[in-house]
């Protein structure tokens, strides 16, 4: 028996998340190391069962765990943060005594942020945002989906390369505040699962591939041999492509496109960068007041487009936050919302709430199917997916420039009657959002959290339909497939 | 403020109480190296070896014919005008391989128990696939590491002097700044110091102590002209593997010529001068390009830097940023003609100064520097011991060597070992020029100071957005073009190269190679003089089509 109980080995069948009795336990050994004011403890710990493969063999199958522990010691108003991974008492204390030596440096410095007291809980209800099931797969059951997945590939001469990940996390903010005053916690003991499967199949010349992928909080909706069936069909049909002029085409965008190419969009959605002049939605100085004012009210898009999120949506699974409340920021075409923390809910709007950004979203659909969108192009452009889209060239106009990637085809009288070599494209969200012909069903998409050491990354899952629109801009042709 | 000598302030602190000494020590994390949790002892305590080889003998008892482990003890600090950020985590990872196939585990934990519950787990892990299709593995041999430990030589560690002092320097240079009417600077820092073990089944076990150090300055210019407000920064503090001097040397070979205070003000004068010269829209044509020594760093990072990791261009990343164009290897190398005759590549992670150097990789290898193009020729691939081994035939046919070259890398114990690009070295060309030199020679054409560039997924075709371009007439910089880009494939980018700056112009820059799935992060540095190459492609990149 080891004297420090949190350097026990952890059992092979242990629990691979802190517990709430746990977080609860580390937190109240943060408190007693703290002298006077306030400490605000965030405890997040995760555990990841990752499996990658290529050329039709696994490569690599991981089993890894790791937590954070952010230790904030407010201070006469002035908060500090320091981060450590180590649970012990000698750990945590040298964690307070640093955030605290900040602290005391910031108000000799007198150059912080002012605090903000946090936003009381509004009580939405929980979503759904954790699966038995994602933390349940084991590892014998991602490597027989695995080889499954990469056998179909297998099969027709072709080299798949894929990815499944199986995550899981459990998170709990508490504040010392709260425990002196027996309040409840500040935000309830959350637990979470994430799940992926990607797949990528060329054929081994080099001259096709196609890619399908999906994720969730819930391993079970994910269907995987589906994806590897759409990858493959992908990859066989994109075979030696024939090149294209650059122009102006119709496309139709498949979801996955679609979120690809709006991602730079709902991430634009920010009432400071706004205010301040910059960005696709400030409008024009008001020289009288010298401020700028926003679009906020204007139709800024195609009147089918709305996009928003609800936290109680059970097929967004967005991680529960304080202050959170549905959101819509673009209603019917028009600019209804834009995201602002609280620190400017309080001093500008004179309120505690913030408006969250669209960690997840939903985009209105319409009911054309992609089938039918095909059938009533006479020259057009389907495409699966869009790659390395950069910072906008033009933030203003949100003009983008990044690749088609893993199938694009040509559109000739309503049938597809070839593969098209890559293009590069230059264009913007909100032209193609105005340029609408058609929208199909709103559906998810692949759109994983990307990095998992991120303390501030929630859960990320977008439903967004197949749409086609007029004259998209393709600029020049690229040679990678 | 004056700036105090490392050993004056050492024992200034040995005897000084409160925040300042407090701030100088490191912070006591646990391990349990023995039978009881302890203070972190130094990363080169020999008792760390038996605890690294707990893993190592853990997942061969459990039927690995490989196996590998790696503590890491790392501490980041962040130093802003207005906050200090202090971040410090360990973590451990074991990696097994069983029948070809490989399992890896790794969490926050040093205690003797938890590493052999790893190596349980990784052996574990790789069994679940080795009940698939055979796979074969050959690691290509290398000499075992007895014992040894490196400490990366730099002249200030960052972790032995105040962040507050620190702080007070760049807070000190940004002031001296604001005195200049219109300017205002703003200076960043942040530093990574890296303990770690590794430990190998065969039979190595070696220790390193890495510096990581950038920074990072925004200089904001009101034009006295025309008011017009002006944005740069220098090219000095980007990732390097130095400490606190990349900010307080006088000069630091390759990185900088000048004290950091001359190089902003010589920036600033640099902004003005531009901003006098008139702005020409982009006139879309062929022409010969200049461009300077970063803007070819960032060429060869874009280009040769993902194209040549061998994993890459065997399909090992198809399903994340991408396949590569020189994706034959076995044909290509010794044939195939990646640019001009005078394009000399090397790669090594033995520069001084350079953020990608280490003694030992992340498979416990010694790093040989290496051409991956030389005279022109694809001659090499960046290699681990797996992927060495598939171009064993290319190696034996040649003559050359059997090994990996050193390119394995995990960035944290927490993360496994994956194939990540070492620094790279664009040999520089036989005569004493400059960037200003080349641009001289150039009787019609365009230079390139600064750019972004967008690569497709096999680093094939580029787009480059100009950060600084100008059109040059007769050797002279005659005008801006604020919305320039070059439209390029990278095989004949390369075999248009016509010049090389002479050894003295070139520069050394870091960079992130981000790759893998989850997504790794890893530095390294490429160093590269000015050049110049005939007949690119400009266009308006905001043009729609």
């Amino acid at each position: 028996m080891s004297h420090h109980p949190h350097h026990d080995a952890i059992p092979d069948d242990a629990p691979r998340l802190l517990s709430k009795a746990q977080c609860e336990e580390i937190a109240r050994r943060i408190f007693a190391f703290a002298n006077g004011g306030e400490t605000r403890v965030w405890l997040h710990s995760w555990w990841n069962g990752e499996l990658r493969w290529a050329r039709n063999r696994v490569s690599l199958a991981s089993d890894r765990r790791d937590l954070t522990i952010n230790v904030e010691r407010v201070l006469d108003g002035v908060w500090s943060r320091t981060t450590t991974n180590q649970t012990d008492d000698a750990s945590l204390q040298a964690a307070v005594r640093a955030a605290e030596r900040q602290a005391r440096r910031g108000v000799a410095g007198a150059r912080r942020p002012p605090f903000t007291p946090p936003v009381p809980d509004l009580g939405r209800p929980d979503p759904a945002i954790w699966s038995d099931v994602t933390y349940g797969l084991t590892t014998e059951a991602r490597a027989g989906m695995a080889r499954r997945l990469a056998a179909t590939a297998d099969a027709k001469g072709l080299l798949s390369a894929g990815y499944i990940e199986t995550r899981g996390g459990a998170w709990m903010h508490l504040s010392s505040r709260r425990l002196a005053a027996n309040a409840p916690w500040d935000t309830p003991y959350v637990r979470w699962t994430q799940a992926q499967c990607s797949m990528t199949v060329r054929d081994p010349a080099g001259t096709g591939s196609g890619w399908a992928g999906g994720s969730g909080y819930d391993w079970a909706k994910l269907e995987p041999e589906a994806l590897a069936q759409r990858a493959l069909e992908k990859c066989i049909a994109s075979r030696n492509p024939v090149t294209l002029e650059p122009g102006r085409y119709t496309v139709i965008l498949e979801p996955q496109a679609v979120a690809d190419l709006i991602e730079p969009l709902v991430g634009s959605f920010r009432r400071d960068i706004a205010e301040g002049g910059l960005g696709p939605w400030a409008l024009a100085l008001d020289q009288a007041l010298g401020l700028w004012r926003t679009k906020l009210g204007l139709k800024v898009v195609d009147e089918r487009i709305t996009i928003s999120h609800d936290p109680a949506d059970p097929e967004l699974g967005i991680v529960p936050e304080a202050g959170m409340q549905p959101v819509t920021w673009i209603d019917r075409g028009i600019l209804t919302k834009l995201t602002h923390p609280r620190a400017y809910a309080l001093t500008r709007l004179n309120t505690n709430t913030p408006v969250r950004w669209p960690i997840g979203y939903r985009m209105s659909g319409g009911e054309t199917s992609v089938e039918e969108m095909i059938k009533t192009t006479k020259r057009g452009l389907l495409v699966t997916r869009l790659s390395n889209i950069a910072e906008p060239l033009d933030f203003a106009s949100l003009l983008l420039t990044g690749l088609t990637r893993d199938g694009l085809w040509l559109i000739e009288n309503g049938q597809i009657t070839k593969a098209v070599k890559n293009f590069r494209f230059t264009e913007s969200p909100l032209f193609v959002l105005n340029s609408i012909e058609q929208l199909g069903p709103a559906v998810p998409v692949f759109r994983p959290v990307k990095w998992p050491y991120d303390a501030d990354v929630g859960l990320t899952p977008a439903i967004v339909p197949a749409l086609k629109a007029r004259d998209f801009s393709f600029t020049s042709t690229i040679d990678a497939i | 403020m004056t700036p105090r000598s490392r050993r004056a302030f050492l024992s200034a602190s040995a005897t000084a109480v409160g925040a300042l000494a407090l701030t100088t020590l490191p912070r006591p994390l646990l391990a349990t190296v023995g039978s009881r949790p302890e203070p972190v002892p130094p990363i080169d305590d020999p008792r760390l070896k038996g605890l690294a080889l707990r893993g190592v003998e853990s997942a061969r008892a459990a039927g690995a014919s490989y196996a590998d482990v790696r503590l890491t003890h790392t501490r980041v600090r962040n130093i802003l005008s207005s906050d200090i950020q202090d971040t410090e985590s360990m973590s451990v990872g074991v990696r097994a391989l069983v029948n070809g196939y490989w399992g890896f585990a790794s969490g926050p934990v040093w205690s003797p128990d938890e590493l052999a519950r790893l190596g349980r787990e990784a052996v574990h892990q790789a069994k679940a696939n080795a009940l698939g299709p055979s796979r074969v593995v050959e690691l290509a041999p290398v000499a075992a590491v007895p014992d040894q430990h490196w400490t990366m030589p730099v002249a200030q560690d960052p972790f032995a002097i105040s962040p507050f002092q620190m702080q007070d320097y760049l807070n000190g240079v940004e002031a001296h700044f604001a005195r200049r009417p219109g300017v205002v600077v703003g200076l960043a820092a942040y530093f990574v110091v890296q303990d770690k073990a590794f430990a190998s089944s065969a039979g190595s076990y070696c220790t390193q102590r890495l510096y990581q150090t950038n920074g990072f300055c925004q200089i904001n210019v009101i034009s006295p002209r025309d008011g017009q407000r002006l944005q740069g920064g220098v090219d000095c503090l980007s990732f390097a593997g130095l400490g606190w001097e990349l900010f307080t040397a006088p000069r630091l070979p390759q990185v900088r010529e000048h004290t950091l205070q001359e190089e902003i003000e010589r920036e600033i004068d640099a902004m003005l001068a531009d901003h006098r010269l008139p702005i020409k829209p982009v006139d879309v044509g062929r022409y010969d390009v200049v461009f300077s020594p970063r803007s070819v760093a960032e060429l060869v990072f874009s280009t040769f830097g993902p194209a040549t990791q061998l994993d890459r261009a065997l399909g090992y990343e198809a399903n994340a940023s991408g396949t590569s164009y020189l994706n034959k290897p076995l044909e290509m190398l010794g044939t195939y003609q990646a640019g001009a005759p005078a394009l000399t590549l090397t790669a090594d992670r033995s520069t001084p100064g350079a953020v990608g150097t280490v003694r030992w990789d992340d498979e416990g290898v010694a790093p040989d520097a290496f051409p991956i193009v030389k005279d022109g020729a694809l001659v090499d691939f960046q290699t681990t011991r797996e992927s060495a081994g598939w171009l064993k035939e290319y190696y034996a046919k040649t003559g050359k060597p059997f090994r990996s070259h050193g390119c394995a890398c995990a960035p944290q114990g927490v993360d496994a070992p994956l194939l990540h690009t070492p620094n790279l070295v664009l040999a520089p060309g036989p005569a004493a020029r400059d960037f200003d030199d080349l641009v001289a020679d150039l009787s019609d054409g365009i230079a390139v100071k600064a750019l972004v560039l967008e690569m497709d997924f096999q680093n094939v075709t580029g787009l480059a957005l100009g950060r600084g371009v100008y059109e040059v007439k007769k050797g002279k910089r005659v005008a801006m073009l604020p919305n320039a880009g070059l439209l390029f494939r990278s095989p004949e980018l390369w075999k248009g190269l016509v010049a090389l700056g002479g050894a003295a112009s070139a520069r050394r820059y870091g960079r992130s190679d981000n790759k893998g799935e989850p997504v790794q992060s890893a530095n390294h540095s490429i160093t590269a003089p000015p050049a110049a190459f005939k007949q690119l492609t400009l266009i308006d990149p905001l043009r729609k089509a």
